[in-house]
């Protein structure tokens, strides 16, 4: 109810009626259920259906360049926190001055607006991205990385406005390229660590715009079960790829070497995987496909339903695993077309998994397979024991070299499939 | 202020709304003989909220005729874009009055 309260005003309907349904439908017998939706609910849609709505109103807000608190630091970050404008870490004072400082970092108009951020439906200008990086205490050089992920979050294949969904995840950015050296990111050990300026602002900076211009503050538009904090922006090490010969987590996304890039998805959590450990491909690949398998349950509805060919599983590999991978002779390519031929499940697995914990209407591989709706790779065969992969095809899978030179790890993280799917922008330095 | 605290002139973070308020249809005098659209996102039990709720109209306005969620499409998935945006034609089409939307939470 509050969502849609909320929502409809960035969708121009602030007036729009909503019916309730009492508590919540995932806990109720369909008894239960029925009788809500019989002494409440109808009543709401007969009214909703039935009885003009309310004149909308507009609220006044300050102009896009106005100042709105003047005062010593305590004072300012008092205003800011008490409007729901700071995420409760002190902020940077966004004076002109500083913003000013930022645009000279950019070639693009102050004015100019990247797309309109749902739930809000406000303006991503390159001003409020100046400001807003200002808040988070990026350096004024950042300023291309900002524009880039903005550019990244406005983009419809993100999918933006899902960012308060229930399962609460989080983006992970990862940066590619030379501006990794230039800004000096954090790409070895602890890399998801605060600690390092470009790495921690830059990831702060992401979440402060979500709250401030797209819009997504808890307990309004922000429905997050639990939620997460901010990730530390991730840097690919790109001299380990280097010296093994693979090209960069950019280049899947068609980005030439050299190019400086931002990748954005989300993820509902993730796990470290310890002591990968082995010579060869059989004595250390079954973890690696463990490690997958166990990550994903109910997103196998981004898979297989509500996202269709949608879910990218994301694994860190730190260099040593990498290099041990590489020296068998395996590309990145090689490497994903692995993990999509054997981290898979049994289909009965598969299907129960949607059935049961997903609440869809019915699910079905060999219906789906025989309708065109999915790669018959996941119905092969009639033998409930096959087993079928997490995801469509081997691209899906995404990786990136990252994290302690003399560890052997990985991370495999939870994604959130259509909801908040892989984007990559390039940075564009300033010609002047 | 006394002490080192410093001044500031602080700028907004925010940016101007693009969405202009929209007026919303006009409503029905009665849901007696009338079409009602049944859109769904695919979550949260609605296809047995749809169910109740047909039947609970039903029972109230004689006549009243639904356009089931299964002819729309999932407005909340991979497709939610296509979907949303072939609304309005498809109403048009199946000589929809009304809709009820759900399921949010």
């Amino acid at each position: 109810m509050g969502l849609a309260a909320a929502s409809s005003i960035g969708l121009g309907m602030p007036n729009l009626p909503v019916a309730r349904v009492i508590g919540h439908p995932g806990v109720q017998s369909k008894e239960m259920l029925e009788r809500n939706v019989l002494e409440v609910t109808l009543e709401g849609v007969i009214d909703n259906l039935l009885k003009a709505p309310k004149a909308a109103g507009t609220g006044d807000e300050p102009g896009a360049r106005d100042v709105v608190v003047k005062g010593g630091f305590q004072e300012i970050n008092d205003y800011f926190y008490d409007h729901g404008l700071s995420d409760g870490l002190p902020i940077v004072p966004p004076t002109r001055e500083k913003v000013e400082q930022f645009l000279r970092h950019t070639d693009r108009d102050p004015g100019e607006s990247l797309g309109a951020l749902l739930p809000d439906s406000r303006a991503a200008t390159i001003w409020s991205i100046a400001v807003n990086g200002v808040m988070a205490g990026c350096r004024p050089e950042y300023m291309p990385v900002l524009v880039a992920l903005i550019e990244a979050m406005a983009d419809p294949a993100y999918g933006v406005e899902h960012s308060g969904n229930t399962p609460g995840g989080e983006t992970l950015i990862i940066v590619n390229g030379p501006v990794i050296q230039q800004l000096g990111f954090n790409y070895t050990q602890g890399v998801m660590r605060d600690g390092f300026r470009p790495n921690t602002s830059i990831g702060r900076f992401w979440r402060l715009y979500l709250r401030n211009v797209a819009g997504f503050l808890p307990h309004r538009n922000d429905k997050a079960t639990f939620g997460n904090t901010w990730r530390v922006v991730v840097a690919e090490n790109e001299d380990a790829l280097k010296k093994i010969g693979w090209e960069p987590n950019s280049a899947d996304f068609g980005f030439a070497p050299g190019s400086s890039t931002v990748t954005i998805a989300r993820y509902t959590g993730g796990n470290h995987i310890s002591s990968v450990s082995g010579a060869t491909p059989e004595a250390m690949m079954p973890y690696l496909y463990d490690a997958v398998i166990r990550q994903y349950s109910w997103q196998l509805m981004f898979t297989v339903g509500q996202g269709m060919g949608t879910l990218r599983p994301l694994m860190l590999l730190s260099p040593i695993i990498a290099e041990t991978i590489a020296g068998w002779g395996w590309s990145r390519a090689d490497l994903k077309r692995q993990l999509f031929e054997h981290a898979r499940i049994p289909a009965h697995e598969f299907e129960r998994i949607l059935r049961d914990w997903t609440q869809k209407p019915t699910w079905n591989l060999a219906e789906e397979a025989r309708a065109g709706r999915i790669p018959k790779v996941f119905h092969d065969s009639d033998d409930p024991n096959r087993k079928v992969p997490l995801v469509w095809k081997p691209e899906d899978y995404m990786l990136a070299v990252t994290g302690d030179l003399t560890r052997n790890s990985v991370y495999v993280f939870a994604h959130n499939g259509v909801l908040g799917y892989p984007v990559a922008k390039r940075i564009h330095l300033p010609k002047r | 202020m006394a002490g080192n605290d410093g001044y500031y002139e602080a700028l907004w973070p925010r940016s101007p709304r693009q969405a202009r308020v929209k007026p919303l249809a006009k409503r029905l005098d009665t849901l007696a003989g009338k079409t009602v659209a049944q859109v769904w996102d695919h979550v949260f039990r609605g296809d047995e909220v749809f169910e109740f709720l047909e039947a609970g109209l039903k029972a109230r306005f004689p006549g009243v005729r639904f356009v089931s969620w299964r002819e729309f499409g999932n407005t909340h998935g991979s497709e939610e874009r296509e979907v949303v945006a072939a609304l309005p034609r498809r109403f048009r089409e199946s000589g929809v009055d009304a809709v009820i939307s759900g399921m949010g939470c």
